[in-house]
């Protein structure tokens, strides 16, 4: 190994070292449980609002429809790249 | 940063190993599909980590079937219901890309493909 | 590549399409009373799909369920999505507001839109992951094939 890629690998573990103590100096480990308000509101008036039982379905298809269908569209233009980027034609690809 | 790794919980400790393993990846691997592989990991890092912040001992699932009060957290699982979808994508999408590199370029190699040669 | 699988395989997975679908199903209808829902449903169908494509080959499989029409099926996912809530809109509440009861809650029947969204969503995922699929197969067949 050249002397430039052994200084690049250093380089990189460096920068792991300094997130790893950024993150466990940084992070507020608090001992007590900390919950949001809206959760508090989720749980409490869930199923009274909604009538899911199940508290993800309700918040996801609910309270949170909007970002439902952002996702579906996004998956949508997922499936539309793939299909295009493997549509393989003979004749445009061989003269690149 | 004593007080961090000794007040935080494995989970915690888990997620962030995850987090750099797929940071380092993503960063110093010179094939393609490590990288997205190293992407993936980072990914399952993140969503661990979010999902065990609404977690404490004894609370129980967010079904909230006959007589259950102490419940987990559940807004942190709806949204990496979405960050795991979005993954996929971004997996399936990097993976159709690198298909068509190799076959106009011939290589997965990071190095020749940026032009940088053997060195 | 190889076209078939072996006769076992074969049969078992023949066995085993169909209780994929149904517990598919199952997850994506009890998604507001039990863990589960559109998306978890969704990969499940999709991944019954592969299971089957996998064991029995590309020839009969495309003929059966073909591109098509699990295009045309991803399209009305996302298009019914869009237009429930603009029925949200136009029945006085806002966009993909609840506009069905609420019924009693436990049954499958209830929580008002949760259902016929999740049974949407379940759909287009299904159907999204087996394009994704069927994608790649052709162009690796394709590309052997030169």
């Amino acid at each position: 190994m050249s002397l430039k890629s052994v200084i690049r690998y250093i380089l990189v573990l460096l920068l792991l070292v300094v997130l790893a103590v950024a993150m466990f100096v940084g992070m507020d480990f608090g001992k007590e449980y900390h919950r949001r308000k809206v959760s508090d509101y989720y749980i409490a008036r869930g199923v009274k609002d909604t009538g899911a039982i199940n508290l993800v379905t309700a918040i996801y298809l609910n309270y949170r429809a909007y970002d439902t269908l952002g996702e579906a569209t996004v998956l949508f233009v997922a499936v539309l790249g793939v299909m295009y980027l493997l549509s393989y034609e003979k004749t445009r690809d061989e003269n690149s | 940063m004593i007080e961090g790794l000794r007040e935080s919980r494995v989970s915690d400790k888990i997620a962030l190993t995850l987090f750099l393993i797929g940071l380092y990846g993503l960063i110093a691997k010179k094939n393609l599909i490590k990288k997205v592989m190293g992407l993936n990991i980072l990914t399952s890092g993140i969503v661990l980590f979010f999902i065990s912040l609404g977690y404490e001992k004894g609370l129980t699932a967010p079904i909230m079937e006959k007589g259950i009060t102490d419940v987990v957290d559940p807004l942190p699982q709806a949204l990496m219901l979405t960050t795991i979808v979005i993954g996929v994508c971004i997996t399936a999408l990097a993976l159709s890309l690198i298909v068509r590199i190799y076959r106009r370029y011939s290589s997965l190699d990071v190095k020749i493909l940026t032009g940088e040669g053997d060195e | 590549m190889r076209r078939q699988e072996t006769k076992i395989v074969r049969n078992v997975a023949r066995k085993l399409f169909p209780v994929l679908v149904l517990f598919a199903f199952y997850l994506i209808i009890y998604g507001h009373i039990s863990p589960g829902g559109g998306f978890q449903g969704g990969v499940v169908l999709g991944s019954s799909l592969i299971l089957l494509y996998l064991s029995e080959g590309p020839e009969r499989v495309e003929k059966k369920f073909k591109n098509s029409q699990l295009a045309i099926l991803e399209a009305i996912g996302v298009l019914t999505f869009v237009g429930i809530g603009f029925l949200g809109i136009i029945l006085g509440k806002h966009f993909l507001g609840n506009f069905l009861p609420i019924g009693r809650v436990g049954m499958v029947p209830s929580a008002g839109l949760v259902l016929l969204l999740n049974l949407f969503i379940g759909t287009k995922v299904g159907a999204g992951i087996s394009l994704i699929f069927y994608a790649l197969m052709k162009f690796d067949r394709r590309a052997q094939g030169e």
